[in-house]
């Protein structure tokens, strides 16, 4: 294999990985937005509290990881449960825009609650995941893929199988598609609309709080990691902002985009390329690339 | 009646406006409160650099109970009045008009290189001594920088002694930069590749992250390629090093990590984990938790943490003020106010000074920099940074 062609793989292998956790994290935000139509501005905040309950259990708490990680999921979807049911489900009715506003208000008072019980230091999470690296054959050669992002793109492949599990052939997952797709119809056949909201909201939180648990994992934790957020707004707007299989492909390309934009002109150029490619798709396609056309616009 | 009435509305208005301007009797009052000396701090309490933020006001405060327990200056004692940034530098400004207006400040503290820079026009207007976190190459440059001086060497100048270490180590040894795409992480880089060459070294890679970017795999990938045997980190704190450091270890690349001062602090390094265990690190200061480092400085500050490990946030303000207060001493012992102008021209008198433990050889500061530095190697079994150099002068 030339050179060449084995950077090429190399970095594809690298990009799709972290391609992976951006759609993880991308899901989260669909999910509430399918089923809610709210624009969840907080979602890097979600990541975030994931990551600091699981450094909690995990750090301070001295819980095994596999329980800390399943108390840390369990943790965040009862905020995001609370959330829907004290807060957004208050909010049915108010204009789009104040909605939004008050997931960024949501984001502060968040970042604010973790500075006050783990101060504003940054931290690293317990290792979970294996440390041997993947090496990949190549013909003659062979491809290096780092552990931590060769096991998260494995366990973010796990969730999604789940998720489409879930949403195919599980009846709170038909009735979420159900109210996503009319929620007067979906209140006519008797499904729990509010309830849904709160379905929504809950899996929403545990699967951003499983990203966070992944990112944090490989970058560290502090209060100002919900920024990571502000950038995976970009995968979703380019996948859809209201489909799932949007924010799969959309984060898989903007990943593996990413990791091309680092091999062939710097990696102080990929948030360049990243929005060159979103420029792109609201001209060409404003509602994303798989997004319905009745996407409100803010 | 309608007159009566304006004449009432334009009476509360009036006064309203009026209240809004001290009557010159408060201010004299206030300017002569002799006993105090204030000092304004515009610190990052909160923010992605709240950490450092809060352990640099725990510094300053600190450095004032320990000024005001020696008597201050002639009686004087020193007044520390903060306010949170959040590392933004809009906020800064405004604290900084804010602050400015209402205390007759001779010295402000601030928080960033961006700040310093916005600010310094306005700091040469005012006519005040501005110090700050910051280390910027730019700003060490009295010419454009009149009223601004560092608690340390530059960064280029940090960079320049990690290089003349590596050339002392191995000759013609190749190395790479990695740094993130700000103002903090590119403001060395150009010199010091400059230096590299002429100190005979192969620079092999250099890597530029964006900042935010939580994912390092492709630029470790070029990494693996380049192979370094010197691989210098600056522009970070924290992450992403670990992560570098971590998938660098993987990807079996022998390299010898590196990098500058916010990332070589012993409480940062224990964060990092095992990875960081023998990262080399340019400090200015000693650490609070070394062996054998005294003086009246080093032992109060043990003293008054009760053997709590400081970080080298705290050290900054500590330095910034030890400067700025021996400045307004000189200053006014000759009889001078203390304006920026003087400030600075009595600051630069310093020479072979004693920081009293906090850094290991006397000091000067003929410019706007505090050119010492010393390197250590991350000891993490023991707890604690071992010095691997003499202190070193800064060239850069």
């Amino acid at each position: 294999m030339s050179p060449a062609l084995l950077d090429f793989v190399e970095f594809s292998l690298a990009g799709l990985c972290v391609g992976a956790l951006y759609a993880l994290t991308g899901i989260g935000f669909v999910v509430v937005y399918k089923a809610t139509r709210i624009i969840n501005f907080a979602i890097g905040e979600f990541m975030m509290i994931g990551a600091y309950f699981f450094f909690g259990l995990a750090a301070q708490a001295s819980l095994p990881n596999w329980a800390a990680i399943i108390l840390a999921l369990i943790a965040a979807g009862t905020v995001g449960g609370f959330l829907e049911r004290f807060i957004f489900r208050r909010l049915i009715g108010e204009s789009a825009i104040s909605v939004f506003m008050v997931t960024i208000g949501l984001a502060s008072i968040m970042v604010g609650l973790v500075e006050i019980a783990w101060t504003a230091d940054p931290r690293s999470l317990p290792t979970f995941l294996p440390d041997r690296p993947f090496f990949v054959p190549l013909g003659s050669a062979e491809a290096f893929l780092a552990s931590k992002n060769g096991w998260s793109f494995i366990i973010v492949a796990a969730i999604m199988a789940a998720f489409i599990t879930v949403f195919r052939f599980w009846r709170g997952g038909i009735a979420l598609r159900a109210t996503a797709a009319d929620q007067q119809a979906a209140y006519s056949v008797g499904i729990n609309v509010p309830g849904v909201f709160s379905f929504a909201w809950i899996l929403g939180a545990i699967t951003a709080a499983a990203a966070g648990i992944l990112v944090g994992s490989i970058s560290g934790i502090s209060s100002a990691m919900g920024a990571i957020g502000l950038s995976l707004i970009v995968v979703v707007i380019v996948g859809g902002l209201d489909s799932l299989a949007g924010a799969l492909v959309g984060g898989l390309m903007i990943g593996w985009l990413e990791s091309m934009a680092s091999l062939y002109i710097g990696g102080e150029y990929k948030q360049v390329a990243t929005f060159v490619i979103l420029l792109l798709v609201l001209v060409v396609k404003p509602y994303g690339l798989f997004g319905t056309h009745d996407i409100e616009r803010l | 009646m309608r007159s009566d009435r304006r004449k009432i509305l334009g009476g509360i208005g009036a006064g309203a406006l009026a209240s809004t301007f001290p009557a010159p009797w408060v201010r004299d009052l206030r300017a002569q409160e002799a006993s105090e000396i204030p000092v304004a701090i515009a610190s990052p309490m909160t923010g992605v650099f709240a950490f450092a933020g809060i352990e640099g006001t725990d510094g300053a405060n600190h450095f004032a109970q320990y000024f005001n327990e020696r008597g201050g200056i002639a009686g004087r004692k020193l007044r520390l009045i903060v306010e949170d940034t959040g590392y933004q530098v809009p906020q800064a400004v405004a604290v900084f008009n804010r602050l400015v207006a209402e205390y007759k400040v001779p010295l402000f503290l601030g928080d960033s290189t961006g700040f310093q820079k916005t600010i310094n026009e306005e700091v040469n207007r005012r006519g005040l001594l501005l110090a700050g976190a910051s280390f910027a190459s730019e700003i060490d440059d009295p010419k454009k920088y009149p009223l601004q001086y560092m608690p340390g060497p530059s960064y280029s100048a940090q960079v320049g002694m990690l290089l003349k270490h590596i050339a002392a180590t191995k000759k013609g040894a190749r190395i790479a930069f990695v740094h993130s795409d700000t103002e903090f992480g590119r403001d060395p880089i150009a010199k010091s590749e400059a230096y590299a060459k002429t100190l005979g070294l192969e620079q092999v890679e250099k890597i530029v992250t964006p900042p935010g970017s939580f994912d390092v795999s492709s630029e470790v990938l070029k990494l693996r390629r380049a192979r370094p045997e010197f691989t210098i980190f600056h522009g970070y704190v924290m992450a992403p090093v670990p992560e570098f450091m971590k998938q660098m270890k993987e990807a079996r690349v022998e390299t010898q990590f590196m990098g500058t001062f916010y990332s070589s602090d012993l409480g940062i390094l224990q964060k990092m984990g095992d990875v960081a265990d023998g990262y080399l690190g340019v400090n200015a200061y000693n650490y609070v938790n070394q062996e054998g480092v005294s003086g009246p400085a080093m032992d109060f500050i043990k003293k008054a943490n009760g053997g709590k490990y400081r970080t080298n946030s705290y050290l900054q303000p500590w330095t910034n003020l030890t400067l700025g207060t021996e400045a307004m001493r000189r200053c006014l012992e000759s009889g001078k106010e203390m304006t920026g102008a003087n400030l600075k021209a009595a600051l630069n008198t310093i020479k072979d000074y004693d920081m009293g433990g906090v850094i290991g050889v006397p000091i000067s500061i003929p410019g706007n920099s505090l050119g010492v530095g010393r390197i250590f190697r991350a000891n993490l079994k023991a707890g604690k940074m071992d010095p691997v150099s003499d202190w070193i002068r800064a060239e850069a």
